[in-house]
């Protein structure tokens, strides 16, 4: 079965002072992948200014925008369609416990996923806080331990935007017990790559329809990789695999890579920004959009 | 030309005040002297200069040197000093520092060797990562690196080149044998002083000078532009090349002037650039001009904010995604300090033979990895004769040097090491050599450590090594800390043209002429124009006969 989204991200900036200057950088767009299919993406902005793009170093499309005529507000919007179908999902692992260890540990297989594999400022734990963590146990398979995984964080977690930030390690996260999307999935990742399974941090859209949690906003969640089997998507915010209902806009090590929104401003004084998400099934009858003011944090 | 019997007895007499009381070091090798009395063969045509000179005549010239800085402008000041605002220069040694032609070719030689690997190295560990795959070199040191850029995974410079300028760190060991200490890839500096050293030398000892056939260095600018050049944009022509800063508050502020000077390209801040449609353009009084080639002397996290530290106001926003689309040219490739990281160090030896199939032609000092078993027992035995280091930190952070700890100090040392084997590695404590240097205060020669960063540029189908270097000398008695913050000074460096007798009456950098009348010598060259009267200071000189 095949689904139509329209997908529409808005983000509105108001400054005190004149910008003089400014370079933006938005990584927002759905991509294409093995379950959705990009059939139109447009954008536009107050400043007409001409946008360019280039390609991210995970080769995700980023669009930029320059522009040295003064301003004091800036609009900004991507309008895409995506058709999105039912993604292929592993029955069970694959692989024998035995086969599965054999490749994850295998050397090339470690250079080729060296980037979802290693620890940074985001998913580096403290030895100290490592024994109260979900671990593979030796005769579990990869698919299983990470569906566990994936509960366990949901349990552990109290959704809540107001402790952490956007720079909020998984360290961090692990003594507040309490997060958003962005905390869970770090945490996740962090996890699973303990137990020398590839892990990498995504970022998309939620089907509103469904009152998940973070769908008012773009939303992050994990893919890690399975034997025998390749990447699969888990959202442990919500406690689930990522399906039909997650359209997916980049990957990366962690958020560091996949930061919707960059920019370099010359002005002086305080600005204010807004952004607010609408993901709409196209056959149905379009919903009320939810704009929500939020500095810039996914949910 | 063999000095007269007069000149001897007359040497014999002045000899020197400046060199009474000079004493060769017993366990160093002494780049002048071989013994007492005896002096290497390449320094006794300098040295009898030298020696003809008594110790108010040197004070004079010294001071006639520094003077050449002050008026180069080639001066510093030091915020914490008590007196602000007081404009100091690096000290300069007259007495230069030589090389002979033979010796040098062989230096060269492994220069290049060292840093055609090396950008081999880089190469591979962006692309294929076959020397990981070979596990040649242990892949955890790459990737916990922070040095290490994914945005580079994939991606090939234009030209193949990733260390366009390469600073390679030398000592001469007492065993006579060059080793190499460091490779430095990302931004390295201290040109500017070769190149303001030899002015000062013309300047203050120009008919001595001119007797010698010394390689030049004035035309680093010109191969620098060159190689900047060899790697623009396809396409391009006549490419329009910058030199990138990070602004007058920079200490090596002066050294991007100057290159941008002498290269006869603009100086610009990340504010007078910008990217447009991922070209990057400059801001000038005529509008918009497109530039295609940088030499950035500006660190990998302040590039750009887009790419890398989102609040670094130094940098261009956008410039990576230009660069990365072969819209712009980076001197030297983003992502380079990996591969001249401490712990990478010690494999450069195996990444010469792994991708040259070629045995090393400098030496590194030998390095014991605390994680083998037999390193390990190594080390903890002679623990007093080692420099111990950690792999990960820099700056001289957490280092043992074994013969000036204490016990409780080694004891110490010993339980970390025990504990954490896979962060140390151990290098015998190498003995710079010493060199002939003249102290203020004490108004005479004696013999400090010296060491000489090597400058090398590797451009598209070109190469280019600086004939010379810069000498830096640990001015501090006993002291083998060489850096210009902590006391350091430096010396000319003459590499000859020839071997053979050490004099030579050619003259030296093409581009001067001089002409004698009445005894005055007016000299023109890239220098501009200078007159000088014969007096008694070069009287002795053959050239002047």
């Amino acid at each position: 079965m095949k689904t139509e989204y329209e997908v529409v991200y808005r983000t509105h900036n108001t400054y005190e002072q004149n910008v003089r200057e400014a370079f933006f950088s938005f990584l927002i767009q759905p991509c294409p992948d093995a379950s959705q299919v990009v059939k139109s993406v447009a954008f536009s902005n107050s400043l007409e200014a001409e946008v360019f793009s280039h390609a991210n170093s995970f080769g995700f499309e980023v669009m930029n925008l320059h522009t040295m005529k003064p301003f004091t507000e800036f609009e900004f919007q991507m309008k895409a369609v995506v058709e999105k179908s039912q993604p292929v999902y592993p029955l069970g692992s694959t692989l024998p416990v035995a086969e599965e260890q054999q490749l994850l540990g295998d050397h090339l297989f470690y250079l080729q996923n060296h980037l979802y594999l290693g620890f940074a400022h985001y998913t580096r734990l403290q030895e100290s806080l490592r024994s109260k963590l979900l671990m593979r146990a030796p005769d579990q398979g990869v698919y299983d331990y990470l569906q566990a995984l994936n509960t366990f964080i949901y349990e552990l977690l109290e959704f809540d935007p107001e402790p952490t930030h956007v720079c909020t390690s998984a360290n961090e996260v692990l003594k507040l017990g309490r997060g958003v999307c962005q905390d869970y999935t770090h945490l996740f990742i962090a996890i699973a790559r303990l137990n020398k399974i590839p892990c990498r941090y995504v970022s998309g859209y939620l089907n509103q329809g469904l009152n998940l949690t973070g769908s008012a906003v773009m939303h992050a969640w994990a893919e890690a990789f399975l034997p025998g089997f390749g990447w699969q998507g888990f959202d442990p915010t919500n406690n689930l695999l990522a399906d039909e209902h997650y359209i997916k806009a980049a990957h990366g090590s962690d958020y560091a890579d996949c930061s919707p929104l960059k920019g370099t401003l010359k002005t002086n004084g305080s600005q204010k920004t807004s952004y607010s998400v609408k993901v709409t099934p196209c056959p149905l009858p379009e919903t009320t959009p939810q704009p929500h003011s939020i500095s810039s944090q996914m949910m | 030309m063999t000095p007269t019997d007069m000149d001897e007895a007359e040497r014999q007499n002045q000899t020197s005040e400046v060199f009474r009381n000079y004493q060769i070091p017993p366990q160093f090798l002494d780049e002048v002297f071989r013994a007492p009395g005896a002096v290497h063969p390449h320094y006794e045509t300098v040295l009898q200069h030298f020696l003809e000179f008594s110790k108010d005549e040197f004070k004079e010239l010294n001071e006639h040197a520094k003077m050449s800085f002050f008026n180069q402008g080639i001066t510093f000041s030091v915020y914490s000093d008590k007196a602000k605002g007081v404009e100091r220069i690096f000290p300069f040694d007259l007495f230069p520092r030589i090389i002979p032609a033979a010796e040098w070719a062989r230096v060269e030689e492994g220069l290049v060797q060292r840093c055609l690997a090396l950008n081999l190295f880089m190469q591979d560990i962006y692309s294929d990562q076959h020397i990981l795959r070979d596990k040649v070199v242990p892949a955890d040191l790459i990737f916990s690196s922070k040095n290490y850029l994914k945005a580079m995974l994939g991606f090939k410079p234009i030209g193949g080149i990733y260390n366009h300028i390469s600073g390679t760190d030398l000592i001469k060991h007492s065993d006579g044998q060059y080793y190499v200490l460091e490779d430095n890839l990302r931004c390295p500096s201290g040109i500017s002083y070769v190149l303001s050293n030899r002015v000062a030398m013309k300047r203050t000892l120009f008919q001595m000078f001119r007797q010698f056939n010394v390689r030049t260095v004035n035309e680093y600018p010109q191969e620098l532009l060159a190689t900047m050049q060899s790697v623009a944009p396809r396409g391009i022509d006549m490419p329009t090349c910058v030199v990138l800063t990070p602004g007058v508050y920079n200490s090596a502020y002066f050294e991007h002037a100057f290159l941008a000077l002498t290269m006869g390209v603009a100086l610009v801040e990340g504010r007078d650039l910008y990217v447009e449609k991922n070209f990057v353009y400059m801001k000038t009084i005529n509008g918009p001009k497109r530039v295609d080639v940088v030499y950035r002397r500006l660190d990998d996290d302040f590039l750009d904010p887009m790419a890398f530290r989102a609040d670094s106001m130094l940098g261009v926003p956008g410039i990576m995604a230009a660069y990365k689309k072969g819209n712009v040219n980076l001197l030297n490739a983003p992502g380079t300090g990996f591969a001249d990281d401490k712990a990478v160090y010690t494999y450069v030896p195996d990444i010469i033979r792994y991708y040259l199939q070629q045995e090393p032609i400098l030496n590194n000092v030998h390095t014991y990895r605390c994680e083998k078993d037999d390193d390990f027992q190594y080390v903890l035995e002679n623990m007093a004769n080692l420099v111990i280091k950690p792999v990960d930190e820099s700056g001289g952070y957490g280092i043992l040097i074994g013969n000036k700890a204490t016990k409780e100090e080694l004891s110490e040392f010993k339980a970390l090491i025990t504990e954490n084997r896979r962060k140390y590695i151990a290098q015998p404590i190498m003995n710079l050599s010493m060199h002939a240097t003249f102290i203020e205060g004490e108004d005479q020669f004696e013999p400090r450590h010296v060491d000489l960063r090597s400058f090398t540029l590797l451009g598209k189908d070109r190469q280019f090594v600086l004939k010379g270097g810069l000498s830096r000398v640990a001015l501090k008695k006993g002291s083998l800390i060489v850096n210009s913050s902590q006391g350091g000074g430096s010396k000319d460096t003459w590499v000859m043209a020839e071997d053979g007798p050490s004099m030579s009456m050619e003259q030296n950098g093409s581009m001067e002429q001089s002409m004698t009348m009445n005894g005055q010598t007016m000299t023109m060259g890239p220098q501009g124009m200078s007159i000088g009267t014969q007096g008694s200071l070069s009287s002795q000189a053959p050239g002047a006969q």
